[in-house]
Protein backbone atom coordinates (compact mmCIF):
# COMPACT_ATOMS: atom_id res chain seq x y z
CA UNK A 1 0.00 0.00 0.00
CA UNK A 2 1.16 3.26 -0.48
CA UNK A 3 2.85 5.14 2.56
CA UNK A 4 1.41 8.85 0.96
CA UNK A 5 0.14 9.94 -1.67
CA UNK A 6 -0.63 13.74 -2.18
CA UNK A 7 -3.69 14.34 -5.22
CA UNK A 8 -3.71 17.78 -6.70
CA UNK A 9 -2.93 19.84 -3.51
CA UNK A 10 -3.38 23.27 -3.49
CA UNK A 11 -2.79 25.72 -0.54
CA UNK A 12 -3.80 29.59 -1.05
CA UNK A 13 -3.60 32.12 1.60
CA UNK A 14 -6.30 34.73 0.20
CA UNK A 15 -4.49 35.49 -3.27
CA UNK A 16 -1.74 33.97 -2.42
CA UNK A 17 -1.10 30.44 -3.62
CA UNK A 18 1.48 28.64 -1.39
CA UNK A 19 1.58 25.32 -2.98
CA UNK A 20 -0.12 24.71 -5.66
CA UNK A 21 -1.53 21.61 -7.16
CA UNK A 22 1.25 19.15 -6.04
CA UNK A 23 0.58 15.21 -6.46
CA UNK A 24 3.02 12.89 -5.39
CA UNK A 25 2.84 9.62 -3.81
CA UNK A 26 6.03 7.92 -1.73
CA UNK A 27 6.30 4.70 -0.63
CA UNK A 28 7.98 2.82 2.51
CA UNK A 29 11.78 1.96 3.06
CA UNK A 30 12.56 5.28 1.43
CA UNK A 31 14.46 8.03 2.71
CA UNK A 32 13.54 11.55 0.69
CA UNK A 33 14.65 14.80 1.17
CA UNK A 34 12.74 17.76 0.48
CA UNK A 35 14.35 20.53 -1.24
CA UNK A 36 13.49 23.66 -1.96
CA UNK A 37 15.06 27.52 -0.70
CA UNK A 38 13.07 29.58 1.54
CA UNK A 39 9.14 30.31 1.07
CA UNK A 40 9.14 27.69 -1.66
CA UNK A 41 6.11 26.07 -0.04
CA UNK A 42 8.16 22.84 1.97
CA UNK A 43 6.73 23.84 4.99
CA UNK A 44 3.69 24.15 3.47
CA UNK A 45 3.29 20.70 2.28
CA UNK A 46 4.71 19.15 5.47
CA UNK A 47 1.88 21.23 7.68
CA UNK A 48 -0.64 19.66 4.96
CA UNK A 49 0.33 16.53 5.44
CA UNK A 50 0.39 16.56 8.87
CA UNK A 51 -3.01 17.70 9.75
CA UNK A 52 -1.70 21.28 10.64
CA UNK A 53 -3.27 22.91 7.74
CA UNK A 54 -6.62 22.29 5.68
CA UNK A 55 -5.75 21.86 2.16
CA UNK A 56 -7.99 24.57 0.05
CA UNK A 57 -8.02 21.59 -2.54
CA UNK A 58 -6.81 18.48 -3.09
CA UNK A 59 -6.38 15.52 -0.59
CA UNK A 60 -3.89 13.62 1.27
CA UNK A 61 -3.72 10.06 2.30
CA UNK A 62 -1.78 8.67 4.70
CA UNK A 63 -1.70 4.36 4.27
CA UNK A 64 -5.20 5.00 2.42
CA UNK A 65 -6.75 6.91 5.04
CA UNK A 66 -7.43 10.78 5.08
CA UNK A 67 -5.65 13.09 7.58
CA UNK A 68 -7.14 11.93 10.87
CA UNK A 69 -6.37 10.23 14.28
CA UNK A 70 -4.95 7.10 12.26
CA UNK A 71 -3.09 9.19 9.97
CA UNK A 72 -1.25 10.98 12.75
CA UNK A 73 -0.50 7.82 14.91
CA UNK A 74 1.45 6.87 11.49
CA UNK A 75 3.25 10.01 11.22
CA UNK A 76 6.57 11.40 13.30
CA UNK A 77 6.53 14.81 12.93
CA UNK A 78 8.97 17.50 13.71
CA UNK A 79 8.47 20.89 13.58
CA UNK A 80 10.81 23.51 12.14
CA UNK A 81 10.62 25.62 16.13
CA UNK A 82 10.09 24.40 19.28
CA UNK A 83 6.51 23.37 19.97
CA UNK A 84 6.81 21.25 23.95
CA UNK A 85 5.22 23.22 26.60
CA UNK A 86 8.66 24.54 28.18
CA UNK A 87 7.34 24.59 31.92
CA UNK A 88 7.18 20.49 31.35
CA UNK A 89 9.76 18.43 33.00
CA UNK A 90 11.67 16.26 30.25
CA UNK A 91 10.32 12.77 32.09
CA UNK A 92 7.00 14.42 31.76
CA UNK A 93 7.11 15.14 28.02
CA UNK A 94 8.17 11.23 27.68
CA UNK A 95 5.52 10.11 29.59
CA UNK A 96 3.16 12.20 27.64
CA UNK A 97 4.67 10.90 24.23
CA UNK A 98 4.46 7.20 26.14
CA UNK A 99 0.59 7.90 26.87
CA UNK A 100 -0.61 9.13 23.55
CA UNK A 101 1.34 7.41 21.22
CA UNK A 102 1.31 3.53 21.47
CA UNK A 103 4.64 3.14 18.99
CA UNK A 104 6.53 4.90 21.69
CA UNK A 105 9.93 3.75 22.95
CA UNK A 106 10.69 5.00 26.34
CA UNK A 107 13.49 3.12 27.14
CA UNK A 108 15.39 4.36 23.59
CA UNK A 109 14.04 7.70 24.34
CA UNK A 110 15.93 7.97 28.05
CA UNK A 111 19.13 6.03 26.55
CA UNK A 112 18.90 8.96 23.90
CA UNK A 113 18.86 11.69 26.73
CA UNK A 114 21.23 9.93 29.09
CA UNK A 115 24.02 9.99 26.23
CA UNK A 116 23.43 13.24 25.89
CA UNK A 117 23.75 13.94 29.58
CA UNK A 118 20.02 15.46 29.86
CA UNK A 119 18.86 15.22 33.56
CA UNK A 120 14.92 14.04 32.56
CA UNK A 121 13.86 16.16 35.83
CA UNK A 122 14.81 19.53 34.39
CA UNK A 123 12.24 21.38 32.71
CA UNK A 124 12.24 21.81 28.97
CA UNK A 125 12.99 25.86 29.60
CA UNK A 126 15.88 25.80 31.56
CA UNK A 127 18.11 23.64 28.68
CA UNK A 128 19.60 25.88 26.16
CA UNK A 129 17.72 26.03 23.14
CA UNK A 130 19.89 23.59 21.11
CA UNK A 131 19.15 20.90 23.60
CA UNK A 132 15.58 21.56 23.47
CA UNK A 133 15.68 21.04 19.89
CA UNK A 134 17.66 17.68 20.42
CA UNK A 135 14.95 16.82 23.18
CA UNK A 136 12.38 17.14 20.36
CA UNK A 137 14.04 15.26 18.21
CA UNK A 138 14.61 12.20 20.12
CA UNK A 139 11.19 11.80 20.95
CA UNK A 140 10.45 12.14 17.49
CA UNK A 141 12.81 9.33 16.84
CA UNK A 142 11.76 6.94 19.95
CA UNK A 143 8.67 5.97 17.83
CA UNK A 144 8.28 3.35 15.46
CA UNK A 145 6.16 5.11 13.00
CA UNK A 146 5.77 4.60 9.56
CA UNK A 147 6.82 8.02 8.18
CA UNK A 148 8.67 10.69 9.95
CA UNK A 149 8.68 13.63 8.46
CA UNK A 150 11.40 16.41 9.99
CA UNK A 151 11.19 19.93 9.00
CA UNK A 152 14.59 21.69 8.59
CA UNK A 153 16.59 19.73 11.10
CA UNK A 154 19.45 20.80 10.31
CA UNK A 155 19.15 24.75 10.12
CA UNK A 156 20.74 27.08 12.20
CA UNK A 157 23.22 24.06 13.94
CA UNK A 158 26.75 24.15 13.57
CA UNK A 159 28.67 21.10 11.92
CA UNK A 160 28.89 19.12 15.37
CA UNK A 161 25.40 19.00 16.23
CA UNK A 162 24.35 18.40 12.79
CA UNK A 163 26.54 15.21 12.29
CA UNK A 164 24.80 14.47 15.58
CA UNK A 165 21.50 14.91 14.35
CA UNK A 166 21.99 13.02 11.23
CA UNK A 167 23.29 10.39 13.33
CA UNK A 168 20.27 9.76 15.40
CA UNK A 169 17.35 9.96 12.38
CA UNK A 170 20.06 7.34 10.66
CA UNK A 171 20.52 4.99 13.47
CA UNK A 172 17.09 5.18 14.60
CA UNK A 173 14.62 5.15 12.22
CA UNK A 174 13.01 1.82 11.64
CA UNK A 175 14.01 0.21 8.38
CA UNK A 176 10.30 -0.31 6.99
CA UNK A 177 9.85 3.14 7.29
CA UNK A 178 9.78 6.19 5.29
CA UNK A 179 11.77 9.95 6.47
CA UNK A 180 10.75 12.70 4.40
CA UNK A 181 13.22 15.17 5.57
CA UNK A 182 13.11 19.30 4.23
CA UNK A 183 16.10 21.26 3.96
CA UNK A 184 18.00 24.00 1.84
CA UNK A 185 21.19 22.28 2.94
CA UNK A 186 21.56 19.65 0.38
CA UNK A 187 25.41 18.75 1.05
CA UNK A 188 24.97 17.08 4.47
CA UNK A 189 22.46 15.07 3.35
CA UNK A 190 22.64 14.15 -0.23
CA UNK A 191 24.38 10.76 0.44
CA UNK A 192 21.66 9.45 2.82
CA UNK A 193 18.97 10.63 0.36
CA UNK A 194 17.04 7.78 -2.05
CA UNK A 195 14.72 10.00 -3.72
CA UNK A 196 14.55 13.97 -3.89
CA UNK A 197 11.58 16.27 -4.34
CA UNK A 198 11.98 19.85 -5.51
CA UNK A 199 9.46 22.56 -5.08
CA UNK A 200 9.40 25.69 -6.68
CA UNK A 201 7.14 28.82 -5.89
CA UNK A 202 4.74 26.20 -4.63
CA UNK A 203 5.41 23.44 -7.38
CA UNK A 204 6.14 20.24 -7.61
CA UNK A 205 9.56 20.62 -10.16
CA UNK A 206 11.15 17.70 -10.00
CA UNK A 207 10.62 13.89 -8.31
CA UNK A 208 13.06 11.81 -8.91
CA UNK A 209 15.00 8.75 -7.59
CA UNK A 210 18.72 10.14 -6.13
CA UNK A 211 20.57 7.59 -8.43
CA UNK A 212 19.00 8.43 -11.30
CA UNK A 213 18.96 11.64 -11.16
CA UNK A 214 23.02 11.39 -10.79
CA UNK A 215 23.21 9.26 -13.54
CA UNK A 216 20.99 11.36 -15.33
CA UNK A 217 22.44 14.53 -15.06
CA UNK A 218 26.13 13.59 -14.42
CA UNK A 219 25.49 15.76 -11.00
CA UNK A 220 25.41 15.69 -8.03
CA UNK A 221 22.12 16.79 -6.24
CA UNK A 222 23.49 19.50 -4.68
CA UNK A 223 24.75 20.79 -7.70
CA UNK A 224 21.34 20.26 -9.61
CA UNK A 225 19.60 22.33 -6.78
CA UNK A 226 22.16 25.23 -7.40
CA UNK A 227 21.13 25.30 -10.76
CA UNK A 228 17.39 24.69 -10.60
CA UNK A 229 17.06 27.31 -7.70
CA UNK A 230 19.63 29.74 -9.35
CA UNK A 231 18.83 33.70 -8.46
CA UNK B 1 -7.92 9.26 24.11
CA UNK B 2 -10.48 11.75 25.92
CA UNK B 3 -9.15 10.34 29.22
CA UNK B 4 -5.48 11.10 28.79
CA UNK B 5 -6.80 14.50 27.11
CA UNK B 6 -8.63 15.27 30.44
CA UNK B 7 -5.65 13.28 32.80
CA UNK B 8 -2.89 15.84 31.19
CA UNK B 9 -5.41 19.21 31.10
CA UNK B 10 -6.15 18.77 34.79
CA UNK B 11 -2.16 18.48 35.70
CA UNK B 12 -1.48 21.78 33.91
CA UNK B 13 -4.45 23.62 35.35
CA UNK B 14 -4.48 22.45 38.94
CA UNK B 15 -1.14 24.02 39.48
CA UNK B 16 -2.38 27.88 39.49
CA UNK B 17 -6.17 26.87 39.84
CA UNK B 18 -5.88 24.98 43.10
CA UNK B 19 -4.04 27.96 44.76
CA UNK B 20 -6.61 30.44 43.85
CA UNK B 21 -9.53 28.27 44.80
CA UNK B 22 -8.26 27.65 48.35
CA UNK B 23 -7.67 31.13 48.77
CA UNK B 24 -11.21 32.18 48.19
CA UNK B 25 -11.86 29.33 51.23
CA UNK B 26 -9.03 30.82 53.05
CA UNK B 27 -10.15 34.80 52.68
CA UNK B 28 -13.79 33.44 53.75
CA UNK B 29 -12.36 31.57 56.89
CA UNK B 30 -10.36 34.57 58.23
CA UNK B 31 -13.46 36.74 57.37
CA UNK B 32 -16.28 35.18 59.29
CA UNK B 33 -13.57 34.39 62.01
CA UNK B 34 -12.97 39.09 62.42
CA UNK B 35 -16.94 39.12 61.90
CA UNK B 36 -17.58 37.21 64.74
CA UNK B 37 -15.12 39.71 67.08
CA UNK B 38 -16.11 42.82 68.06
CA UNK B 39 -13.50 44.94 66.26
CA UNK B 40 -16.17 46.81 64.70
CA UNK B 41 -17.98 47.97 67.28
CA UNK B 42 -15.14 50.19 68.74
CA UNK B 43 -15.68 54.18 66.86
CA UNK B 44 -12.34 53.43 64.60
CA UNK B 45 -14.22 50.03 63.35
CA UNK B 46 -15.86 51.47 60.67
CA UNK B 47 -12.14 53.13 59.36
CA UNK B 48 -10.79 49.78 59.82
CA UNK B 49 -14.01 47.74 58.17
CA UNK B 50 -14.02 49.69 54.84
CA UNK B 51 -10.78 48.62 53.68
CA UNK B 52 -11.07 45.24 54.34
CA UNK B 53 -14.17 45.28 52.55
CA UNK B 54 -12.84 46.41 49.42
CA UNK B 55 -10.04 44.64 50.29
CA UNK B 56 -12.18 41.11 49.99
CA UNK B 57 -14.41 42.59 47.25
CA UNK B 58 -10.95 43.35 44.85
CA UNK B 59 -9.64 39.86 46.02
CA UNK B 60 -12.86 38.23 44.97
CA UNK B 61 -12.97 39.64 41.61
CA UNK B 62 -9.38 39.46 40.64
CA UNK B 63 -9.45 35.34 41.66
CA UNK B 64 -12.59 35.35 39.33
CA UNK B 65 -11.17 36.97 36.65
CA UNK B 66 -7.68 35.46 36.54
CA UNK B 67 -9.68 32.06 36.66
CA UNK B 68 -11.60 32.90 33.38
CA UNK B 69 -8.89 34.58 31.68
CA UNK B 70 -6.12 31.63 32.42
CA UNK B 71 -9.11 28.94 30.85
CA UNK B 72 -9.05 31.13 28.04
CA UNK B 73 -5.64 31.73 27.11
CA UNK B 74 -4.82 28.26 28.03
CA UNK B 75 -6.96 26.79 25.28
CA UNK B 76 -5.88 29.23 22.54
CA UNK B 77 -2.00 28.63 23.43
CA UNK B 78 -2.66 25.38 23.90
CA UNK B 79 -3.80 24.42 20.35
CA UNK B 80 -3.61 27.10 18.93
CA UNK B 81 -0.08 28.49 19.16
CA UNK B 82 3.01 26.63 18.82
CA UNK B 83 1.60 24.15 21.48
CA UNK B 84 -0.68 23.64 19.23
CA UNK B 85 1.65 21.69 16.41
CA UNK B 86 2.13 18.68 19.56
CA UNK B 87 -1.95 18.96 20.58
CA UNK B 88 -3.02 18.69 16.73
CA UNK B 89 -0.61 15.81 15.87
CA UNK B 90 -1.45 13.68 18.36
CA UNK B 91 -3.92 10.99 17.22
CA UNK B 92 -6.96 12.35 18.62
CA UNK B 93 -9.99 14.08 16.99
CA UNK B 94 -10.58 18.03 17.55
CA UNK B 95 -13.70 17.14 19.52
CA UNK B 96 -11.90 14.86 21.70
CA UNK B 97 -9.60 18.22 22.19
CA UNK B 98 -12.38 20.43 22.55
CA UNK B 99 -14.48 18.58 24.98
CA UNK B 100 -11.06 17.73 27.28
CA UNK B 101 -10.32 21.54 27.11
CA UNK B 102 -14.38 22.64 28.02
CA UNK B 103 -14.89 19.66 30.34
CA UNK B 104 -11.61 20.86 32.92
CA UNK B 105 -12.50 24.41 32.11
CA UNK B 106 -15.90 24.37 33.60
CA UNK B 107 -14.99 22.33 36.55
CA UNK B 108 -12.38 25.20 37.74
CA UNK B 109 -15.11 28.09 36.66
CA UNK B 110 -18.01 26.37 38.54
CA UNK B 111 -15.84 25.82 41.24
CA UNK B 112 -14.73 29.02 41.59
CA UNK B 113 -18.36 30.44 41.09
CA UNK B 114 -19.67 28.20 43.76
CA UNK B 115 -16.60 29.03 46.10
CA UNK B 116 -17.27 32.66 45.85
CA UNK B 117 -21.30 32.54 46.28
CA UNK B 118 -20.38 30.42 48.95
CA UNK B 119 -17.86 32.65 50.49
CA UNK B 120 -20.58 35.77 50.33
CA UNK B 121 -22.55 34.24 51.71
CA UNK B 122 -21.49 33.07 54.88
CA UNK B 123 -19.85 36.49 55.29
CA UNK B 124 -22.87 37.72 55.28
CA UNK B 125 -24.45 35.32 57.37
CA UNK B 126 -21.78 35.56 60.13
CA UNK B 127 -22.37 39.28 60.16
CA UNK B 128 -26.00 38.84 60.49
CA UNK B 129 -25.49 36.48 63.47
CA UNK B 130 -23.50 38.75 65.27
CA UNK B 131 -25.64 41.37 64.97
CA UNK B 132 -27.67 39.14 66.19
CA UNK B 133 -25.73 38.11 68.96
CA UNK B 134 -25.21 41.23 70.05
CA UNK B 135 -28.68 43.08 69.89
CA UNK B 136 -30.86 40.66 70.93
CA UNK B 137 -31.73 38.51 73.57
CA UNK B 138 -31.11 34.48 73.44
CA UNK B 139 -34.35 32.78 73.15
CA UNK B 140 -35.19 35.94 70.42
CA UNK B 141 -32.10 34.67 68.38
CA UNK B 142 -33.45 31.38 68.43
CA UNK B 143 -37.49 32.26 67.57
CA UNK B 144 -35.96 35.07 64.31
CA UNK B 145 -33.75 32.62 63.07
CA UNK B 146 -36.43 29.72 62.82
CA UNK B 147 -38.83 32.41 61.38
CA UNK B 148 -36.49 33.71 58.94
CA UNK B 149 -34.69 29.96 57.28
CA UNK B 150 -37.57 27.76 58.20
CA UNK B 151 -40.50 30.23 57.95
CA UNK B 152 -41.50 28.48 61.83
CA UNK B 153 -42.79 30.00 64.76
CA UNK B 154 -43.72 32.67 62.98
CA UNK B 155 -42.67 36.19 64.65
CA UNK B 156 -44.81 39.38 63.51
CA UNK B 157 -42.60 41.71 63.57
CA UNK B 158 -39.98 39.42 61.29
CA UNK B 159 -39.70 38.21 57.24
CA UNK B 160 -39.33 34.85 56.76
CA UNK B 161 -36.70 33.85 53.49
CA UNK B 162 -39.51 33.25 51.76
CA UNK B 163 -41.35 36.44 52.13
CA UNK B 164 -37.81 38.02 51.36
CA UNK B 165 -36.80 35.88 48.34
CA UNK B 166 -39.90 34.48 47.04
CA UNK B 167 -39.02 30.59 47.36
CA UNK B 168 -37.92 29.01 50.97
CA UNK B 169 -34.35 28.40 51.51
CA UNK B 170 -33.87 24.56 50.35
CA UNK B 171 -36.01 25.32 46.87
CA UNK B 172 -33.78 29.13 46.69
CA UNK B 173 -30.07 27.47 47.52
CA UNK B 174 -31.39 24.79 44.76
CA UNK B 175 -32.01 27.22 42.02
CA UNK B 176 -29.05 29.24 42.51
CA UNK B 177 -26.89 26.05 42.25
CA UNK B 178 -28.65 25.24 38.95
CA UNK B 179 -28.14 28.75 38.18
CA UNK B 180 -24.23 28.72 38.86
CA UNK B 181 -23.71 25.54 36.69
CA UNK B 182 -25.71 26.82 33.63
CA UNK B 183 -24.19 30.12 33.86
CA UNK B 184 -20.31 28.60 34.63
CA UNK B 185 -20.80 26.57 31.41
CA UNK B 186 -21.97 29.87 29.58
CA UNK B 187 -18.93 31.71 30.34
CA UNK B 188 -16.38 28.97 29.61
CA UNK B 189 -17.67 28.00 26.14
CA UNK B 190 -18.59 31.50 24.95
CA UNK B 191 -14.62 32.32 25.20
CA UNK B 192 -14.08 29.37 23.40
CA UNK B 193 -16.57 30.27 20.79
CA UNK B 194 -14.64 33.64 20.62
CA UNK B 195 -11.20 31.96 20.02
CA UNK B 196 -12.60 29.24 17.37
CA UNK B 197 -14.10 32.11 15.67
CA UNK B 198 -10.67 34.00 15.45
CA UNK B 199 -9.15 31.11 13.80
CA UNK B 200 -11.56 31.26 11.06
CA UNK B 201 -9.81 34.74 10.07
CA UNK B 202 -7.24 34.93 7.70
CA UNK B 203 -4.98 37.45 9.86
CA UNK B 204 -4.95 38.83 13.48
CA UNK B 205 -6.67 36.02 14.98
CA UNK B 206 -6.39 36.82 18.60
CA UNK B 207 -7.73 40.67 18.14
CA UNK B 208 -10.24 38.92 16.10
CA UNK B 209 -11.35 36.39 18.76
CA UNK B 210 -11.03 39.55 21.92
CA UNK B 211 -13.03 41.54 19.53
CA UNK B 212 -15.62 37.97 19.40
CA UNK B 213 -15.76 37.88 22.52
CA UNK B 214 -16.66 41.26 23.64
CA UNK B 215 -19.28 41.53 21.02
CA UNK B 216 -21.05 38.33 22.01
CA UNK B 217 -20.54 38.85 25.73
CA UNK B 218 -22.45 42.63 24.98
CA UNK B 219 -25.37 41.03 22.95
CA UNK B 220 -25.36 37.96 25.78
CA UNK B 221 -25.64 41.45 28.17
CA UNK B 222 -28.69 42.63 26.27
CA UNK B 223 -30.82 38.95 25.83
CA UNK B 224 -30.54 38.66 30.31
CA UNK B 225 -31.16 42.30 30.80
CA UNK B 226 -34.41 41.56 28.42
CA UNK B 227 -35.36 38.38 30.21
CA UNK B 228 -35.75 39.69 33.66
CA UNK B 229 -36.67 43.28 32.47
CA UNK B 230 -39.45 41.83 30.69
CA UNK B 231 -40.95 39.66 33.30
CA UNK B 232 -40.51 42.70 35.57
CA UNK B 233 -42.51 44.85 33.40
CA UNK B 234 -45.15 42.82 33.56
CA UNK B 235 -44.89 42.23 37.07
CA UNK B 236 -45.21 45.81 37.72
CA UNK B 237 -48.16 46.82 35.40
CA UNK B 238 -50.30 44.40 37.29
CA UNK B 239 -50.09 47.26 40.06
CA UNK B 240 -50.53 50.06 38.21
CA UNK B 241 -52.11 53.00 39.90
CA UNK B 242 -51.93 50.61 43.17
CA UNK B 243 -49.42 50.48 46.09
CA UNK B 244 -46.96 47.21 45.68
CA UNK B 245 -47.80 44.43 47.76
CA UNK B 246 -45.20 43.57 50.56
CA UNK B 247 -44.62 40.50 48.24
CA UNK B 248 -43.61 42.61 45.46
CA UNK B 249 -40.05 41.42 46.27
CA UNK B 250 -40.72 37.69 46.19
CA UNK B 251 -42.67 37.85 43.45
CA UNK B 252 -39.80 39.29 41.43
CA UNK B 253 -37.34 36.84 42.18
CA UNK B 254 -40.01 34.00 41.15
CA UNK B 255 -39.89 35.64 37.95
CA UNK B 256 -36.22 36.06 37.85
CA UNK B 257 -34.53 32.35 38.16
CA UNK B 258 -36.67 30.87 35.37
CA UNK B 259 -36.27 33.47 33.06
CA UNK B 260 -32.55 33.64 33.62
CA UNK B 261 -32.24 30.25 33.27
CA UNK B 262 -34.24 29.34 30.48
CA UNK B 263 -32.11 32.25 28.88
CA UNK B 264 -28.89 30.65 29.78
CA UNK B 265 -30.09 27.14 28.95
CA UNK B 266 -30.72 28.64 25.80
CA UNK B 267 -27.32 30.22 24.94
CA UNK B 268 -25.20 27.46 26.00
CA UNK B 269 -27.05 25.36 23.31
CA UNK B 270 -26.46 28.12 20.50
CA UNK B 271 -22.33 28.30 21.88
CA UNK B 272 -21.86 24.64 21.96
CA UNK B 273 -23.51 23.47 18.73
CA UNK B 274 -21.34 26.67 16.97
CA UNK B 275 -18.60 25.48 18.53
CA UNK B 276 -19.02 21.80 17.06
CA UNK B 277 -19.90 23.53 13.86
CA UNK B 278 -16.41 25.37 13.94
CA UNK B 279 -14.66 22.43 14.98
CA UNK B 280 -16.04 20.37 11.73
CA UNK B 281 -14.14 23.52 10.25
CA UNK B 282 -10.32 23.40 8.61
CA UNK B 283 -7.60 23.49 11.01
CA UNK B 284 -4.78 26.33 10.16
CA UNK B 285 -1.90 26.85 12.31
CA UNK B 286 0.07 29.33 11.60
Amino acid sequence: MTLLECKDLTKKYGRHTALNNVSLQIDGEHIVGLLGPNGSGKTTLIKLIAGLLSPTAGSVQVLGEPIGPSSKSAISYLPDHTYLNGTMRVQEIIDFFADFYEDFDSLRAYDMMAKLQINPRQKLKTLSKGTQEKVQLILVMSRHAHLYILDEPLAGVDPAARDYILDTILSNYDEDASILISTHIISDIENILDEVIFIKDGSLHTHALVDELREKDHKSIDTIFREVFKC
Amino acid sequence: MLKKLLKYEWKDTYRLLLPINLAIILITLIGCIILNTSIFNSDTGFLLAAPLLILYVLSIITFSCTTLVYIYVRFYKNLYTAEGYLMHTLPVTPTQLFHSKLIVGYFWFFLNSLLTTLSISALSAALGIHEAATSVSGDRQDSLLDSFLLDVGQSPEAFSFADLFGYPLPVFVLLLFAMLLISSFSSVVMGYMSVLLGQRMERNKLAASVAFYFGIYMVIQIITSLSIIIPEIANTGKYMGEELPANFLAESFRLLFPSLIISYLVLNIIFYVVCRLLLKGKVNLD
